[in-house]
């Protein structure tokens, strides 16, 4: 979900496609640290989506604790799912509103972060809708878990390991 | 029976997913560091009243030495 440079010292303005009021929202809701925050919500989302597949592991009955049913875990992960949406798509507009596109190294970034907003909704309307094709859940699922790891490797886990370079 | 037990699980895993969340906060918080900018800004206010501070003082003395 990260467009662009993560260095909040290497951040030109002029590579902005939105208008500036949106920046200057998100640079006052995170007091001037976009890309620290970004970083974390990423961060978070990405390791929601790991626990995301292990409770669907449990629902669909591939993992058999003894302390979790398959409904109980298919109702967490549902619930879970809805605010792993909400946050990923908050960081995608801090993204596009503040970052912008850049070329370069980051172009992988937007096409997985990209095709991660596609494919969520995709299976959002799947779930909801399109019950009809409920058996390539699986599939869409481990599709979103790759997009989120591909996607948060990119940019945050590249920032945290290699700093904000 | 199976209501409570039902819910009781379901609660107990939004309960870990809220664990993972503070856990990666945590851990990426600390990685992050004093590297905010809020705390660059805040460092550098701190080091500007404390220059202004110290041009003040000299100002008084200079003024004190005069008359």
């Amino acid at each position: 979900m990260f467009f662009g440079s993560l260095s909040p010292l290497d951040h030109p303005r002029d590579c902005r496609s939105f208008p500036f009021a949106l920046e200057d929202l998100v640079e006052e809701l995170t007091r001037g640290n976009v890309t620290e925050v970004k970083v974390v919500l990423a961060s978070v989302v990405a390791a929601l989506a790991v626990y995301q597949v292990l409770l669907m592991a449990v629902g669909y009955g591939k993992l058999r604790p003894p302390f979790l049913g398959a409904a109980p875990a298919s109702a967490a992960h549902r619930a879970l799912g809805d605010a792993i949406v909400v946050v990923t798509l908050a960081v995608a507009f801090m993204c596009l509103t503040y970052f912008g596109f850049d070329e370069g190294e980051s172009v992988l970034h937007a096409v997985t972060g990209f095709l991660l907003l596609a494919v969520l909704a995709v299976k959002i309307a799947v779930v909801r809708w399109w019950h009809g094709m409920s058996r390539f859940l699986p599939v869409l699922g481990i599709c979103v878990l790759l997009l989120f790891a591909v996607t948060w490797a990119s940019s945050a886990g590249d920032f945290l390991i290699g700093g904000p370079e | 029976m199976r209501e409570p037990s039902h819910a009781r699980q379901m609660v107990g895993s939004l309960l870990v997913a809220a664990a993972i969340v503070a856990i990666v906060i945590v851990v990426v918080t600390l990685e992050l560091g004093p590297t905010s900018v809020a705390e660059l800004e805040a460092e550098e206010e701190r080091r500007d009243a404390r220059i202004e501070r110290a041009e003040e003082r000299r100002e008084l003395q200079e003024e004190r030495r005069d008359r």
